[in-house]
């Protein structure tokens, strides 16, 4: 009898116990999301002169890895580095894991989730939170069409619906015209997401066209980071995983050079505020350099999100050991996720009087609840999940597949062109 | 096939132009963000510094005539300084403003111009994303973080509340009191005149520091005091073109 049992309980596997360990993080965050449904945002940390905290961290920096999909898709269909296809596909399928991670939470913050829809029907083209809106909700459909493949891999699917199957994958046929319609409206709202603090003059620490450019260039080194991390670790810890390491490789190097220009355009953002001095833009400047900020600005952003993985996928030999890369590309979303938070919170936490005569900056302070805590990393479980779900069961992550035979075409094709 | 395969890819490059163009053509025109149109009556404030005593029954009577509730006020009164030992307050209400950012950001319109020139909130509209009140100079907007549901404890000693309470979840902020002004206009009563047709907070002022009225009107009081009278507006250098003119309780740099 206790045999039997035994027999029925599944082996605990470090898969299972990783999966049971996401699943309760998840159910933590549902609890929390629902207190937020029925209290109201009450219940978090958040006030009018820091409205939005922790939630819209956890949106910026799941939209940002995400742009791997659309800047992989681009490289591969419009470029034509059509050999770096199965790393677009890893992105593209993260890509739809973030845009809806990013979607839930959003869901949450707002104050009347059940009116979500009102930015489609009633436009305001002056918003860059509308257009940011139009174009995630967009762009959510160009990626589900352009993960349709993916799914159709799916044993179950092609056994209980072949057609479906069939015709889910026949959408690989417009990757081409889904790769510029992902890129336009991903190089919008990408950058609209740095652009709509940018815009706000009120905020004079935001008040800045180049954070726009910041966002959606940190956003590419970010997604394609985390494209390449997942590939490199569901490679190792899975056998059956194969993956094409010199692709790997080559995009690391990439991001790589990606770095030195990321560290380019922040060194000149950075140094472009300092001089004169401009009520509540020096300050805000100074809670990053010296202030609360500080230790996450030098050490989260700089060194350990920008020098050091620089360092580290432009050094041949260190590129080349996987411990070292995947640590540096790890370090990349780390550096992207505290740029991120930096961002949002350093305009906020500085605010300008309005009073004649009286230059006060009242500095406000914001530490997220634990409400908003278990409901951000629910959110995050979520994408782990989803992601770990799809490496294992839709072979999110496999470069054995056999380039079809048009692509093989093409592909000689592209040799013969010469560049 | 080659020449079919250029074809494509001619085809896919002046799809990413167009798409390129029409993102230059859509933020060409964001940059022209117009400020509504101008309808027969322009609405101002003018509040007089040098008569403010700070007693704060602007706030009261707002908060009971708009069913405020307690932890937000569409009309804060500051204190900012004191000259020669007498305090100085700045009453702050919206400032309507002509070139409005929350009206700019607002992703659904739920901010908007009333042809009056008055900055409205659409309740039934508003998402609650909050982006108004960090575009906000003047911090007058304020978030519903909870329902709003017992009794209103300033109802009825400062007036009765005329317009619908916000619910949950919807961001909120002075309306010139609109009923106010729009149930005087139909009764034929003139605003910033006839205190049923004024503001609650002009109408409750124990000093007279408060004055309302049509700017498009030369004889209205509000335009008579800023052709007389020395005026200011809040942050100017930020190009919003505010609707509430201060007259300064001694003159500025002295």
């Amino acid at each position: 009898m206790m045999k039997k049992l035994a027999l029925k309980l599944p082996k605990f596997t470090p898969w299972l116990g990783w999966v049971v360990f996401l699943c309760l993080v998840i159910g933590a965050g549902v609890v929390a999301g629902l207190i937020v449904f029925w209290k109201g945002l009450s219940v978090t940390n958040l006030t009018d002169l820091v409205p939005w905290g922790l939630w819209i961290a956890i949106d910026l920096t799941s939209i940002a890895i995400s742009a791997g999909a659309f800047s992989l898709c681009a490289g591969v269909y419009l470029i034509g580095l059509k050999r770096y296809q199965p790393v677009a596909r890893t992105a593209t399928f993260i890509g739809l894991i973030g845009y809806s991670m990013a979607l839930l939470t959003l869901l949450m913050d707002i104050g009347r989730p059940d009116r979500f829809w009102h930015a489609i029907v009633y436009w305001n083209k002056h918003s860059l939170l509308w257009e940011v809106t139009m174009c995630v909700t967009l762009y959510l459909t160009v990626l589900v069409f352009e993960t349709m493949p993916i799914f159709a891999k799916m044993e179950w699917l092609k056994k209980r619906f072949p057609k479906l199957a069939k015709i889910m994958n026949g959408t690989h046929h417009y990757a081409p015209y889904l790769a510029v319609v992902g890129l336009g409206l991903s190089m919008l709202h990408q950058s609209s997401l740095g652009a709509m603090y940018g815009v706000l003059k009120a905020r004079p620490l935001w008040y800045r066209p180049d954070i726009s450019v910041l966002f959606i260039y940190s956003a590419v080194a970010a997604g394609m980071s985390v494209t390449i991390f997942v590939s490199m670790l569901s490679a190792r810890l899975s056998k059956k995983i194969k993956v094409d390491d010199t692709l790997l490789e080559r995009v690391a190097y990439f991001i790589g050079w990606m770095l030195v220009g990321y560290l380019y355009f922040r060194f000149w953002d950075a140094l472009s505020m300092t001089y004169t001095y401009e009520p509540g833009r020096t300050e805000g400047l100074r809670l990053l350099t010296s202030g609360p900020l500080s230790f996450n600005f030098w050490v989260g952003e700089m060194l350990l999100g920008i020098v050091i993985p620089m360092i580290l996928l432009l050094n041949n030999r260190t590129r080349s050991l996987p411990v070292w890369r995947m640590l540096a590309l790890a370090l990349v979303v780390g550096g992207v996720v505290a740029y991120r938070w930096d961002t949002n919170l350093s305009g906020f936490l500085v605010v300008l009087s309005y009073l004649p005569g009286q230059p006060v900056i009242t500095y406000t302070k914001y530490v997220p609840s634990l409400i908003e805590f278990l409901a951000g990393f629910g959110v995050v479980a979520y994408g782990f999940l989803a992601v770990s779900l799809g490496v294992r069961y839709l072979k999110v992550v496999d470069h054995t597949e056999e380039i079809e035979e048009e692509h093989a075409h093409e592909l000689e094709l592209t040799k013969t062109i010469p560049v | 096939m080659t020449e079919n395969n250029f074809n494509r890819r001619d085809f896919l490059k002046i799809t990413a132009v167009g798409v390129t163009a029409l993102t230059g053509l859509r933020m060409i025109d964001r940059a022209e963000a117009s400020s509504g149109e101008v309808g027969a009556h322009q609405w101002a404030m003018v509040i007089d510094q040098s008569k403010c005593i700070g007693c704060g029954y602007c706030t009261l009577a707002c908060r009971a005539h708009n069913d405020v509730p307690q932890d937000i006020s569409w009309n804060q009164v500051i204190q900012v300084e004191d000259i020669d030992g007498k305090d100085v307050f700045i009453p702050r209400p919206c400032m309507h403003c002509a070139k409005a950012p929350c009206v700019d950001v607002c992703p659904v319109k739920a901010s908007y111009y009333r042809p009056d020139g008055i900055v409205m909130m659409d309740y039934d509209r508003c998402i609650g994303c909050r982006y108004c009140e960090a575009a906000c100079p003047y911090n007058a907007r304020a978030f519903n973080w909870k329902a709003f549901t017992e009794p209103n404890p300033v109802v009825p000693e400062w007036g009765q509340p005329e317009v619908e309470r916000r619910g949950r979840g919807v961001v909120e902020k002075c309306s010139f009191c609109y009923q106010r002004i729009d149930r005087g206009l139909e009764l034929g009563l003139t605003p910033g005149v006839d205190e049923g047709a004024t503001p609650a907070c002009v109408v409750i002022c124990p000093v007279g520091a408060r004055f309302f009225g049509d700017l498009k009107d030369p004889e209205s009081n509000v335009s008579k005091l800023l052709r007389e009278r020395v005026s200011y507006q809040l942050r100017i250098d930020l190009g919003t073109s505010p609707r509430v003119y201060y007259l300064p309780s001694e003159p500025q740099g002295a």
